[in-house]
Formats: structure tokens, C-alpha cells, sequence
């Protein structure tokens, strides 16, 4: 059994990177501060004969228990931080070129999809709609324009590691592409109702040939 | 060693009292046995009075019906309609879509039954019309509604056909234009709406539609 979700799109593993990171320099610090927070109990416990000591904390080997683990925290943040906006600009603002332009539409509580049809071109009679599948090819840049027709959604895609927020009134444009074909859980990661647990779809991800299989099927005459 | 009586008793009132609150909580969450008449109740205030109200007499913003009282074949018949894809499962067919999942949620025949049970025998609600309507031409239109729904409206279990008397005609309107539109009835599932669809068709136009309505409205008075 896998742990985790496989990493199924060109930036999964940036992001995965991102979080192990933060886990690792968290976790560090979790530790640290038990152990010293457990040693100092024992070390300090109530002994016969000895006299509780008050300290206010400002004596000077004191205070650098306090401010050299700060400094440290300090110069690790450094890292989260460029590793988080090097991996936001690249997912959310710095959008390649889409070879593909998909229409999502959430709402309470299912996905509908709009796909372009035989042309390419989106919002053409042509276009081919569905409920609950998003079919998409491998190894394309795919633009996802997000609308709602109600409330907030999320448009999450785990072994993307993608998820994105859908606002009514606003479209939204997320990107994602996909290394390797297979079909894959898609679902709702912003609570949007009593149905929000049954909000799931899939999505195909397709060989060129087997993309182009199904949009001529589909494509309306 | 001292011992801290008071201490000890403190822990387990504290444990007690936790053990009794969890208790009555597992008391309160409770399901009721299958089949009693408490289940009908729960799982219509479980899936269907969120949207259709706590007296099931519908909400119009949301596009959820009336339907108290509806005989409960008909509502069976639905439910599973919608389980299996045969409605609501079109790209247009909003409030279509939002009740697909909450029938999912009803998970044996027996769960069917007991919500259908519940709601049938749920006083009726005799909204006020919205729509205006000639119910003297009207009349005329309903010819073709009678051969299944009945002169009186009232409906015939063995063709499918539910009554109309009792629904809010803004209802009944827009399930002519999704019948007319091909959002309803179009499943090759969906037989009964299949019987549908060409009988919406006959009505050309919005003054025709509101026309039948209004004479609908008349029945059962």
C-alpha cells in the first residue's frame, strides 16, 4: 500500500518537495522543543533540600537559549519561503502556453465539463459536454477555466497535487500537465454543502490517440 | 510518597462524567432500526429537507419542488432514476445535478421505501400561483397530458405518470422546457421521460406552456 498519492503532473514533485521540506524543519523543532521541555523537567524536578529558584529570564545565558534558536528559525524560514514562492509562481502565476482549454463548472454538488470538440476551439458548437469526467490528453498543457454556478468549490486533483478555488462570478484559470495516462479521482476541496462529500468525478487522462478517439466519438454531429 | 485524594477523586468524576457525556451522545446519533417508522423521518431530515424544506412544500430559489404527499411509487421510481444516471445527470440540468448525489445517499430499496412512505403521506401543500395562464385554452392543451395523467391530473401509476394537482406550476414550467430542451427525458434510460419529451414538444410556445399550467391549477379543487 502506498503512503501517498502518486505525483502525476509536471509540478506534483515540487510541491511534495515543498511540504516534506516544511515537515522536516517542523518536525525538527517539534522534537528539539519536547526533548529540552522534558529534560528541563526532569533536570529541574523537586528535590529534598533544594530551594526553588526564581528566574526571570533576562540573565544573559539565559535569554540565548531563547535567541539563538530564533535566529536559527529565522534563517530556515528563508528557505520555506523561496521554496513556496518558487513553487506558487510556478503552479498559480506563471501559466504556460495551453496546448488544450477545458471548461470546468462546479456546483452543488456535481462537475460538469466542457471539452473543446473536433476543431480545438472552445465555445464552438462543436464542443462536447459531460457530467462527472473530464477527459484530458498526456503530456499537454491543459487550461482549466473554473466557474461555479452557485457557491464556493475547489477543484482539487490529488495525484496532481493540484487544488484551486472556484468563486461564483469569477473564472478562474488553473494549468496542469499530466505525465502519465490513466484515470484519476477528481473531487471538491472547499466545504459547499450537505452534498460536499458526494461532490467526486474522474478524470481520463489520455494517449494523443486516444484523446483524439474520443473527442471524434463525442464531438455532436 | 504523599497521595492526593482529592486529586484521584477529581480524575475519575472527570472520567465518569466524559464516559456519560459520550453516552448520551452515541444515545442522540443513533440510527433507527431499518424499516421502523422513525427511518422514513430521519433520512428525509437527513437528505431531503435541506433543500425541499421541513415540510417538504419546496423552495422555488433553489428549484426544489413540492413534494408532499406525492404518491410514493412515483418518488421510489425517481430516486432511482437519478441513482442510475436516467436523470439529472445532464450537463444544463441544475437542480437535476444537485439532487443526483442525495439520492445516491439512500443506499438499499428499503432506505427508498421509508423516505417515499414518509413523504407521501405528508400533508400536501397548495402553493399559490406565480405564472398567467389562459386555463380555458389551457383546457384545450391538456388533451394530450390526460392520456397519461388523467383528465383530473391525478395521475396513473401503471403508465409512470405522476399527478400534477398538487405541484407549484413554476415547477411544472420549467420541467416542460428541460422535457423541450432535451435536458430531461433524453437518457435512453429514462423511459417514462422518453414518453414525455414529444408531448412537451406539442406545446409551441410560453403563452402555451403557461396556458396548461393555469388549467392544471384548476384541478383538483
Amino acid at each position: 500500500m502506498n503512503l501517498f498519492q502518486p505525483a502525476l503532473s509536471t509540478f506534483a514533485s515540487d510541491v511534495d518537495n515543498l511540504v516534506m521540506m516544511i515537515t522536516a524543519i517542523v518536525g525538527f523543532w517539534y522534537l528539539a522543543t519536547n526533548v529540552m521541555f522534558f529534560w528541563l523537567l526532569w533536570r529541574y524536578r523537586a528535590q529534598e533540600g533544594v530551594k526553588a529558584l526564581y528566574v526571570t529570564g533576562h540573565e544573559p545565558e539565559l535569554l540565548r537559549w531563547i535567541t539563538y534558536p530564533h535566529y536559527l528559525i529565522i534563517f530556515m524560514d528563508l528557505f520555506v519561503i523561496v521554496g513556496a514562492i518558487k513553487v506558487w509562481y510556478n503552479v498559480k502565476q506563471n501559466l504556460p502556453e495551453p496546448q488544450e482549454v477545458v471548461r470546468v463548472v462546479g456546483q452543488q454538488w456535481a462537475w460538469s465539463f466542457q471539452h473543446p470538440g473536433a476543431d480545438g476551439i472552445l465555445d464552438t458548437a462543436d464542443d462536447i459536454k459531460t457530467v462527472d469526467g473530464l477527459h484530458v490528453p498526456v503530456n499537454k498543457v491543459v487550461h482549466a477555466k473554473l466557474e461555479s454556478r452557485d457557491v464556493l468549490h475547489n477543484f482539487s486533483i490529488p495525484v496532481f497535487r493540484l487544488k484551486q478555488d472556484i468563486v461564483p462570478g469569477r473564472v478562474i484559470t488553473a494549468w496542469f500537465e499530466a505525465t502519465q495516462a490513466g484515470v484519476y479521482d477528481l473531487q471538491c476541496a472547499e466545504m459547499c454543502g450537505i452534498g460536499h462529500g458526494l461532490m467526486a468525478g474522474r478524470i481520463y487522462v489520455e494517449s494523443d490517440e486516444d484523446h483524439l478517439a474520443w473527442i471524434t466519438a463525442n464531438t455532436p454531429k | 510518597m504523599r497521595v492526593d485524594v482529592t486529586s484521584h477523586g477529581g480524575a475519575i468524576l472527570l472520567v465518569a462524567a466524559i464516559a456519560a457525556i459520550g453516552a448520551s451522545l452515541t444515545s442522540c446519533m443513533s440510527t433507527p432500526a431499518a424499516g421502523s417508522p422513525d427511518e422514513g423521518l430521519a433520512l428525509f431530515e437527513d437528505y431531503c429537507a435541506p433543500c425541499h424544506g421541513a415540510n417538504a412544500a419546496g423552495q422555488e430559489n433553489i428549484g426544489a419542488p413540492s413534494i408532499a404527499s406525492l404518491p410514493a411509487w412515483y418518488i421510489t421510481a425517481e430516486v432511482h432514476k437519478f441513482r442510475d444516471g436516467a436523470r439529472g445527470a445532464h450537463f444544463d440540468d441544475i437542480e437535476g445535478l444537485r439532487m443526483r448525489p442525495m439520492a445516491a445517499a439512500l443506499q438499499t430499496d428499503g432506505q427508498i421505501a421509508a423516505v417515499a412512505g414518509y413523504i407521501a403521506a405528508l400533508p400536501a401543500a397548495r402553493p399559490a400561483p406565480t405564472l398567467k395562464g389562459d386555463a380555458e385554452k389551457g383546457k384545450v392543451s391538456f388533451g394530450v397530458c390526460s392520456a397519461c395523467h388523467q383528465a383530473d391530473g391525478t395521475g396513473s401509476e401503471a403508465l409512470g405518470a405522476p399527478p400534477l394537482t398538487k405541484q407549484q406550476d413554476w415547477y411544472l414550467a420549467r420541467q416542460i422546457h428541460k422535457f423541450k430542451d432535451g435536458v430531461r427525458g433524453a437518457n435512453p434510460l429514462d423511459k417514462t421521460g422518453a414518453t414525455m419529451a414529444p408531448m412537451a414538444r406539442t406545446l409551441a410556445d410560453e403563452d402555451a406552456i403557461n396556458n396548461v399550467i393555469a388549467h392544471i391549477q384548476t384541478l383538483g379543487k
